[in-house]
This record gives C-alpha cells, structure tokens and sequence, in this order.
C-alpha cells in the first residue's frame, strides 16, 4: 500500500473553560452547531470538543436546546440548506474554526452567535501564514504571490524560517543547525543551502525583497466569485474537466463503412430483453426486426445491413462486460432495404397511441447512454407541461451530438414536435452548453421563425447533462430526491434521441445506427461516425488507429465507451457498438488508479462537487468497513454515479465502486 | 578622524557597545562611556538586543554625540517594516550619527514581549541596500530626497557559524549591498578565526573581531549551549573555573587580551562587548599593549 | 483555496530553452481555479525544449507523485531541471523527491478568502487563534479590516462606508457597527476592554 504521511490540520479548539463561562455567563439556554472538521483523518467518532463543551455547560447549569453536528459547516451552500430545516433558538453557539462561525452568524444576522472555538494555526510564523496542500504534508506555501522557491532551491523561507527571511540566514542558527526561535526546527537556510549544493546551484546575487501588493483585492474577487457563485450557478456542485473537444467538434458527421459483420445485442435498452424473433440462417433485410421487445419497459432491436443471420452468438456487452446473446448478421453489402421501412404518412394527423406505438416498434430508446425506451417516456404517469432538449454533452471529448446539432437541427426540432405532440406538452426549451456556439446558433435557426422553442445557452458544467441538473438549471425546478422528471413536470430527451425519432417517424427507419465519436490518444482518424448499430468495435478501431496504439490496450491505453467521465472500460474489442454508445475513446491509462484501500483525508472535495449533494466521504468510510446500511442511509440510491466525487478525490478513492456495491446491496434487501 | 578615516588609515580599530536601559536612566551609561573616552574609537549602541524593550538606540547615540564621542547605531529589522526603517536612518542622518550598524535582529519570542509581532519586513542585506540607496538620493521606490544622508554602513558577521561558506555568501551579499565595515561575533577560537578570516580576506574589507568578556565558566558552559556561532575552547573554561571569584576578573583580562594579541594580525580592530564589566575594559586593552 | 498564476511567459521560455527540464501540470485542488490553458499554450511554444510532461492532480499527495515519478523515470533521469505549475506546496514536494535536481516553480500563488475551510468565501479567518467574533458580532475584524484593527474603525472610512485601502471593500468595522446594532448588542463595542492581539500564539503553534 502507498505510504501514508496524513497530518492533522483540525482547524478549530474549543475555547478554554473560564472563557466559555465568562462568554456565555447568565445565559439559561443555548443552540449548538458544531463543524465535525476537514484535513484529518476521517473518524467516525464526534469530535471530542462536543463532549468538553456539553460537560462545561452542564457545569454552569445552561441547557442545550439543539445539539446538530454539521459536516463541513463552512460549506455555504449545503449548511445553509441544513439550518433552513432546522429550529434553532436564540442565542446560538458555534464550534468551528472562524469561518464557519461568521457563516452561521451571517445568517443568523438578527440573532445573537457566540465563538465558542479558536481556530488554530498550523503553519507559518507571525509574520506569514502558510497554507497547506489538499492533501496534508510537512510542505507550507504562504500563498505570497511571487514565488522564490526557484533561488532556494525548492525550500519556501517565507513559511520556513520564522523571519520570513529571504536573502540568506540570520546569525541565530545554533551551532548543529537549529532555529534560535526553537531549537527543534531546522534553519530554513541551512537546509536551503544543503539543498543547492546538492542541486550544484550557488546562491543568488540578487537581493530579494518581499511585494505585499501584488494581489489587488478586486482579482481576487473576480476569484472568489468564480470559485463561488458561478461554480454553483444553476446548480449545486459539478465539475468541468478539460473539455479535450478540439480533435473532433470540426468533423462533420461521416457514414462509417458497413461491416462484414454485425452483433446486435438482444440487451441495449433499460427493461427486459429482446427476445430473437430470427434464426440461424434467416435472410434480413435492412431495417428488419431480429429482436422483439419483451413487456412495457423492453424495446425492440434490428438490423441495420441486409444479409444472413449466422446466429446468436454470446458476446462482450459494452455495459455488463459479461457475454450476453447478439444476433450476428453476415453483410451482403446489398442494403436492401425491408418493406416495412416507410415514412409514417401525416404524422401530425396520428393520435399519441399510434405515435407511440411506431417508436415502440422501432426500437427507440434514449441515446444519451440510460438506454430507456422513450414510448415509455413519453407516457408518463403524471400531465407534463414541458419537453426539455439535452444539448448538453458535457463529458469531455464527444460531439456526436453537436454535430448533430450543428447539421440536423430542422430534424432534431421536427423530432421534437412529435415528442411534444405526444406528450401534450405546453413549453419546449433546448438547452446548450456554451462550449458549442455553432450548434447554439444553428439550434436558434432552426428554432426560428414561429416556432417557439427556447433555446437556452448554458454554462458548461459537468454533469449538467444529467436530467436533473438540467432541469435545476434551465427551469430551476428540484425533481424530488427519489423521484423522476416528470415529478416536475418535465421530460428531457436527448437530441440523438430526437433524431432517431425524426428517423423513425419521417424517414420509417428504425434505430438501426448512430453517430459516435471516436478519438483519443495516437488518433489517426478521429471523427463523428454514423456507424450501425452492432458494428463490432476492432472495425472501428482498425478504422480509426495505427496497429501500434491499438496494441497498447493491453498495457499504457484503455479502451473506454462514452465520456471519459462515465464512461465504461471495454475489456474485448470483439463487443459492439449498441444504441448507448456516444462514442469509442482510447485513453491512457491513469498512472495511479483509484482504489478502495486509499484513506479519506476529509478534504470535502467531493461534497463540494457532488451534484446531488451527498456526502461520498461517507461512502468511503463505510464502504471500506462493508457497513452498507450505513452507506443507504447517506443516501447513495440518489447517486446518479456520475463521477465528479472520484474525479476530485485527493486520495484517490474508488468511490465508484463503493457506490455501485451500496447500490446492490440495497436493490438485494429490496 | 572618526571611525570611517581610522580604518581607512589602516590604524587598529577598537570599539566597544553601550545596552540602553529598560527604563529612562541613562546617565550611569553614558559615564560608562565616558570612562572608556580616548581609549574606544567608537561606541555601539545596541538596539533592544536579545529583543528586550529598552531605551532606543538612537537617542542614545545623539547623547554620546552630544559628548564627542564616537556611536554606532544599530538598527534592526526586528519592530519595523520599511517605511519606519528608511525614517530612522533619515533622522539619525539629521542628528548627526553616521555610523550604522545593520542586522536582521533576534527574533521576538527571544526577547521579553512574546505576544509582539515580528516584523521582518526587510532583513540585514536589503536593509543595507535601502540605506545605500538613501545615500544616492532615493527612497526605496525611487523617490527623490530632499537631502540625501550619509552613512557609513556597517554589518555583523559571525565567524564560528557552521556551515562557514554560508556566512561568506551573505557577507559577500551585504558589501555588494553597501556594508563598509564587519563587526563579528564573540570569538575564542583563534584557529577557526584565521580560517574564516583567510576565506573572508578575498572582500579586502575592515572585519573586527569581537571580544567578548568571560564572567565565569558557567557563561563560558551557556554560551556554548546557546549562543550561535560561540565556541569556547575547554583550555578557558578550566581557567576560569580554577580561579577563585577574586580572580576570575584577572583571568578573564588575561584571556581577553591574548585573543586580542591573537587577532591583532587576523583583522583590522576589536568590537568589545563588555555586558557590564565597562570597568574591565581599559585594563584589558592595557593588558593587550595598547 | 490555493490560487496560480502564471509567472512571466519570458522568463519560462528561457528556463525552457535554458534547461531543458521534465514538466510537472499540476491541475488540482481540481476544480479551483489552475490556469492550464495558458500553460498548454506556453508548453506549446517550448515544445522541442521539454524532457516531457506529467499532468497530475494533488501534486502535493506525496505517495502519488511518487508513482508518476516512477512512471516518468526515464524523462525525469534526462535531465538536471524540472519545471512545476502548481502552488508553492507541490513544488516543494516535488522538490524534495528529487532533491538533486533544480525545480524551477512555473507559478506564483496566492490564496482565497476561505482557505481556512473547504469553500471559497467572501470572508475569511486568519488563524489568529484568539477568535474575536464574540465581541464583533460575528464579523471578524482581522480579515474584514484592511488594518486588522480590533479597537474601532480607523478615520479612514469613506462617507459610503468603504475603506480607505480599496473602494470595492466595505469597511469592516461598519458592517461590524451594523450587526451589533442589528442584535442590539453595540454595549459590547462601549464596554469591551482594549483589545491586543497575541502573535506569540501564532508563533507557539508554528514552531510547534
């Protein structure tokens, strides 16, 4: 295992005795909220404070009213909404460090707050503070704006010599190398000076001296704001990676040759799989049925080439990784198309019924990677009076749907018009991130004109494709924690979606194909690919990349469907591509991958950016402890597993895992 | 001649220290200095040493210019930051005082205010630099002055320090940054004195030794322990714990005057810091040949 | 909340080109701001000067660095220089992993009110280990006056109740005058006793 250095940087102690007696003096009763800290270990025990102070109060004969432990109190957003639902009496005495106190006493502004903790300082001298790292070492940075660390030789003498000195030592050291200030401390400067020498690099002639007006207070501002407000903008947490969208957003959509061979997996929906209605030996034809949907939530399969079905073959599934039945289909290369691809004659004459029907039998499901089937969508048990596009496609590298978007608006918005249609809805309003202004504007044309769908520009933010961020964000209405869109009054398709229901409804054409992105490391053609569904994978990537990278997989490079964010690694370039499938990336492999065994060093990362708003570092705590109740009880069934806690985590924690682990257990107790 | 022309001259150069009072009674100080008139070149005046609030250096270095006799204004970068820095080396131009003495100062928790802010904003090198600029006519932004002072600039260097090299890097720092003359730390260690003393004659600049007076072993013991850059050989440790408390004065004279003799060829003067044996000081001298 | 920025794009071509060193991108505390565009744009132009490049977050988690440095082992041996974009705690990781080598720091750090906690704030705690807030309503006075003044405002207030030092900047002892009043509690200002602060606190706990 790793070595571990964690230091403990608790930020806060309680107040000494006679200072709480002496602040809280004639005081009957009181409300306590105490923060249970950051930068330590995580430790499922209360912090030990609570208890002093409880005992002191008792001594001095003054009840507690409310008692509440909060996570993280310095957390804004989350506390705020924490002290919202709770009754707290007046006078309120806070245990955290300084922040979380003027928190607490900022909204309870009318109220009197009393500091019952000092905060403590950890590092730095009294000239200078010094700031730890996120993840808790020995090393100090004063955070002073004009870095030295070059001329000292990687040692910081603002933090580590108690003068801050900067143009060599003071005469104090004693004579084994020690501070005059306390003789446990190392001189800075004799340890810059060991560090040059071994490094073969003199001192620096220049004399150095210390700007304490590099940082205006409007700059930092303009951060904190960003760090802020505009982080949380529309929705709470997300994240936004590297958007990495340059190799393919310029490539037009491009038909990706039909291969010799497809494997039409009887599974690429939510629900019950298909049941084979082919066999071994059957002609086909394009757009013919080889799979039947099985129930309500079920969806139907085709084929997308015409020719001889070999048979149902066990193969990789993209999304399980365990072999599932795919109907394999020989490519005569003839196309010939089945007679039941027609256009639906006046499709805004047809009742909802039949309208639903037609998708229902052409195999239509959502796009954007869940895979359910969108008759059953668009029948949703509660009046909706919204239908809302997804444009979004914030997961890195992918640009199926902006091409879509940027090309095939008029078909995304016809296809809109039938979902509407269906679904009665009075409003429609199209959602783009900002990252893709072509599409945003070739969405306004299309939308122009008399129709009246709002197409609204996002922030770009990760995972605000998810439905209920988008819906936070466009509509700002909260879809209830175990509940699903149309709670709200809302629908969300995704414009893939959209367009295989235009394909469906105008052209007859069942989902028989896609557009995927495929990109990545040591790409030789990246693009956006129209590619049928059930193509297997090496012909896409034969395609796509050098033999070279492609042999890589196996060590440096992985090979995953989807975003880099929740996408899944693929272990057999011999699984297909199904109707979820966004996109192929080959990535290279992170050099330290996240583990179960890694500590949480509470950092609250992963607060901060859990979309959902829970609290991931319990997951970890517990999952590592097979506590799985515990980990039901911090919510984990309304974790949309969208990544953002595992890709902030300092310690590197397979949170993940725990998640999808919790999941199971709780789907097993039912 | 005062000090800046004596060690110009080549003349053996002796100075001796003045600690302020806690408190405003000056007077036994100033006839402690009057005692050795004639016999010093200069007197510095140390500023709240050891970080101890006490009377300031540089009023005391006008009333010792007030008698004719020669100060040394030590200024510190201890409980100032650079705006009161450049000020007081200004007024002490105004009141006459031209020798100054530039050190980082110890640190405050060294000293008897714990609770105290340490400054540091400059340290001894830049301070030297911001004086020398003052000599050019600017502040340290680049302000014109309005009457450009004068100084002769001083700095400390501390021989015994280990490692030795990173002492001749700052002291080589602080003559490029305008120091004109050194004044070391207490020494007893005449070998390891001509070491640093052959290393340190490449900057060809006016280095005086410092004498420190040995009360007693038990301080020899303590200043071993804790005082940076000391080193007292064992052979004075025995002396002075063989000698009776009638002699251990006389001891001590003699072992003063032979690291004088000693460093007579080493150096270009003496820095005696007396720590309230000023009685002691003419005798030694005389002891030493002078 | 640990802040960079870029250090003059000159001076880093000249290190570039002068030293030929491994680079270190480091992009976490993720999520807060780091400035990797500019540094992608900059490492561009240097290109055919760099041993390679790692891009690693939490440069400052000492056992994770230590895998990339392993992976990167035969870059990282090619040269005598690395160059690090991250705060000044990655870099002196970084530092004293490879402590033969020169580390030249890419970027200059500040911070964000807020660093104290986990979010960026519009306020802030300096860690004086004596908290205030109970004479102040909750404000604190060391962070929220320009001159961390503890007695009072100074005369410097502007007649908008700004501070002197910046117009954008409410003055603190204002906003700390508003609370008392709001909780009916400004005796605390009248009766409170003239308060110093204690540095040696600070100190204790650094040194410690």
């Amino acid at each position: 295992m790793a070595e571990k250095t964690v230091m403990d940087y608790t930020k806060y102690r309680l107040k000494k005795e006679e200072e709480i007696r002496e602040i809280l003096a004639g005081i009957p009763k009181i409300s306590i909220l105490w923060c249970q800290k950051c930068y330590k270990e995580f430790k499922e025990d209360f912090e030990p404070e609570c208890g002093q102070l409880k005992d002191i109060l008792e001594g001095m004969g003054t009840e507690i009213t409310v008692c509440e432990p909060v996570d993280f109190l310095c957390n804004n957003y989350l506390t705020k909404k924490i002290l919202e639902h709770l009754q707290v009496d007046e006078p309120i005495g806070v245990v955290s460090c300084g922040l979380g106190i003027q928190f607490v006493a900022g909204i309870y502004n009318r109220r009197r707050v009393f500091a019952l903790a000092d905060s403590v300082l950890h590092s730095g001298n009294a000239t200078t503070i010094g700031y730890h790292g996120i993840a808790l070492g020995p090393e100090k940075c004063a955070a002073c704006g004009q870095c030295y660390l070059e001329i000292t030789g990687g040692i910081c003498p603002v933090v580590a010599c108690p003068k801050g000195l900067l143009n060599g030592p003071c005469g104090g050291a004693s004579s084994d190398g020690r501070c005059e200030v306390n003789k446990e401390l190392p001189c800075a400067w004799i340890e810059i000076y060991e560090r040059l020498k071994k490094q073969g690099k003199g001192f620096s002639s220049f004399v150095e001296i210390r700007n304490y007006s590099i940082f205006k207070v409007d700059e930092k501002k303009r951060f904190e704001k960003a760090n802020r407000n505009e982080r949380t903008e529309g929705f709470y947490g997300g994240v936004h990676p590297l958007e990495m969208k340059e190799s393919t957003e310029g490539k037009p959509l491009e038909d990706f040759p039909a291969p010799e061979r497809i494997f039409v997996f009887l599974s690429q929906h939510t629900g019950l799989p298909a049941k084979p209605v082919v066999k071994a030996g059957d002609s086909v034809r394009v757009g013919q049925k080889l799979g039947e949907s099985t129930g309500f939530i079920s969806s139907a399969v085709h084929s997308g080439v015409s020719g001889k079905v070999i048979g149902i073959e066990e193969k990789i599934h993209p999304v399980s990784q365990t072999l599932q039945p795919a109907v394999v289909v020989e490519n005569d290369g003839a196309d010939t198309p089945d007679p039941s691809v027609m256009p639906v004659m006046d499709p805004e004459g047809l009742s909802q019924e039949k309208l639903l029907e037609v998708l229902r039998n052409r195999g239509i499901v959502g796009l954007g990677g869940a895979m359910f089937p969108t008759s059953v969508k668009l029948c949703p048990p509660k009046p909706v009076d919204t239908l809302l596009i997804n444009g979004c496609e914030c997961e890195p590298y992918l640009n199926t749907d902006n091409r879509l978007m940027i090309e095939r608006s008029d078909e995304i918005l016809k296809g809109a018009g039938i979902a509407r249609k269906i679904l009665g809805a009075r409003r429609v309003v199209f959602g783009i991130e900002d990252n893709k202004k072509k599409a945003i504007e070739s969405a306004t044309k299309s939308a122009g004109g008399g129709s009246d769908v709002e197409v609204v520009s996002l922030k770009t933010r990760y995972p605000q494709g998810a439905e209920r961020m988008l819906i936070k964000r466009t509509l700002g209405r909260d879809v209830p924690d175990t509940g699903l869109p149309f709670d709200a009054g809302v629908v969300v398709l995704n414009v893939s979606t959209l367009y295989s229901l235009y394909n469906a409804v105008y052209r007859g054409i069942p989902l028989v194909e896609r557009a995927i992105t495929v990109t990545g490391v040591d790409v030789v053609k990246p693009g956006n690919y129209i590619v049928k569904i059930g193509t297997p994978f090496y012909n896409i990537l034969n395609s796509c990349f050098d033999s070279e990278s492609l042999g890589k997989l196996n060590g440096d490079y992985q090979l995953k469907m989807g975003g880099p964010m929740m996408g899944i690694v693929q272990t057999s370039t011999e699984s297909a591509v199904i109707k979820g499938t966004t996109g192929l990336l080959l990535l290279e492999k992170p050099i330290v991958e996240p583990s179960e065994e890694n500590e949480c060093i509470k950092c609250g990362r992963c607060v901060d950016v859990c979309p959902m708003e829970l609290h991931p570092d319990y997951y970890a705590y517990y999952g590592k402890r097979k506590q799985w109740d515990k980990v039901v009880e911090y919510k984990v069934k309304n974790c949309i597993e969208c990544g953002c806690c595992q890709y902030v985590c300092s310690s590197k924690i397979d949170l993940l895992s725990f998640i999808k682990k919790a999941k199971r257990y709780a789907n097993n107790k039912g | 001649m005062n000090l800046e022309e004596k060690l110009k001259s080549g003349k053996f150069v002796i100075t001796s220290e003045i600690g302020p009072p806690k408190g405003t009674n000056i007077a036994p100080h100033i006839e402690e200095a009057e005692y050795l008139r004639g016999k010093v070149d200069a007197f510095n005046v140390t500023d709240m040493q050891s970080s101890v609030m006490r009377l300031g250096s540089l009023a005391t270095c006008r009333l010792l210019f007030e008698k004719g006799l020669e100060p040394v204004f030590q200024l510190t970068c201890r409980d100032r930051n650079r705006l009161a820095l450049q000020s007081d080396l200004l007024s002490a131009a105004v009141l006459g005082i031209k020798n100054v003495l530039v050190l980082t100062g110890d640190h405050t928790v060294l000293g008897d205010h714990l609770q105290a802010k340490p400054v540091f904003d400059l340290d001894s090198v830049s301070l030297l630099k911001v004086a020398t600029g003052l000599m050019e006519g600017k502040d340290m932004v680049g302000n014109e002055l309005d009457g450009t002072p004068d100084f002769f600039l001083g700095a400390v260097v501390s021989p015994g320090y280990d490692p030795q090299e990173l002492q001749l890097i700052k002291m080589e720092k602080k003559i490029e940054s305008g120091a004109k003359f050194f004044q070391t730390q207490a020494v007893y260690d005449l070998a390891a004195f001509e070491t640093f003393m052959k290393a340190a004659s490449r900057f060809g600049i006016p280095v005086l030794g410092g004498i420190v007076l040995l009360k007693s072993a038990g301080m020899a013991k303590f200043m071993n322990e804790n005082v940076a850059g000391v080193n007292v050989p064992d052979k004075y440790i025995k002396m002075m714990a063989a000698a009776d408390k009638k002699e251990r004065a006389k001891v001590s004279i003699g072992i003063a005057a032979e690291l004088i003799n000693g460093m007579k060829n080493l150096c270009q003067g003496i820095h005696i810091m007396p720590l309230g044996w000023e009685k002691y000081v003419p005798a030694v001298l005389e002891t030493a040949g002078f | 909340m640990l802040i960079t920025k870029v250090k003059d794009h000159r001076k880093i071509q000249e290190i570039l080109k002068g030293y030929n060193p491994f680079v270190f991108k480091c992009f976490g505390c993720r999520e807060v701001h780091f400035p990797e565009e500019e540094i992608n744009e900059i490492l561009k132009e240097g290109q055919g000067h760099l041993k390679g490049i790692a891009r690693i977050d939490y440069l400052c988690r000492e056992e994770f660095t230590r895998r990339y440095l392993e992976a990167f082992e035969n870059e990282v041996r090619a040269t005598k220089s690395i160059l690090v974009f991250s705060c000044g705690v990655g870099v002196q990781v970084v530092s004293r992993l490879l402590e033969e080598k020169i580390v030249f720091p890419g970027c200059d750090t500040f911070y964000l009110n807020g660093f104290q906690g986990v979010t960026a704030q519009d306020f802030d705690c300096e860690q004086c280990g004596q908290c205030w807030l109970n004479l102040t309503g909750g404000i604190c006075p060391l962070t929220a006056c320009s001159k961390g003044l503890l007695n009072g405002p100074c005369g410097g207030t502007t007649k908008d109740g700004k501070c002197e030092v910046n117009s954008e900047m409410d003055c603190g002892w204002v906003l700390i005058y508003k609370r008392l009043q709001s909780i009916g509690r400004l005796d605390l200002l009248k009766k409170s006793a003239v308060n110093v602060r204690d540095y040696n606190l600070i100190i204790r706990a650094a040194v410690k």
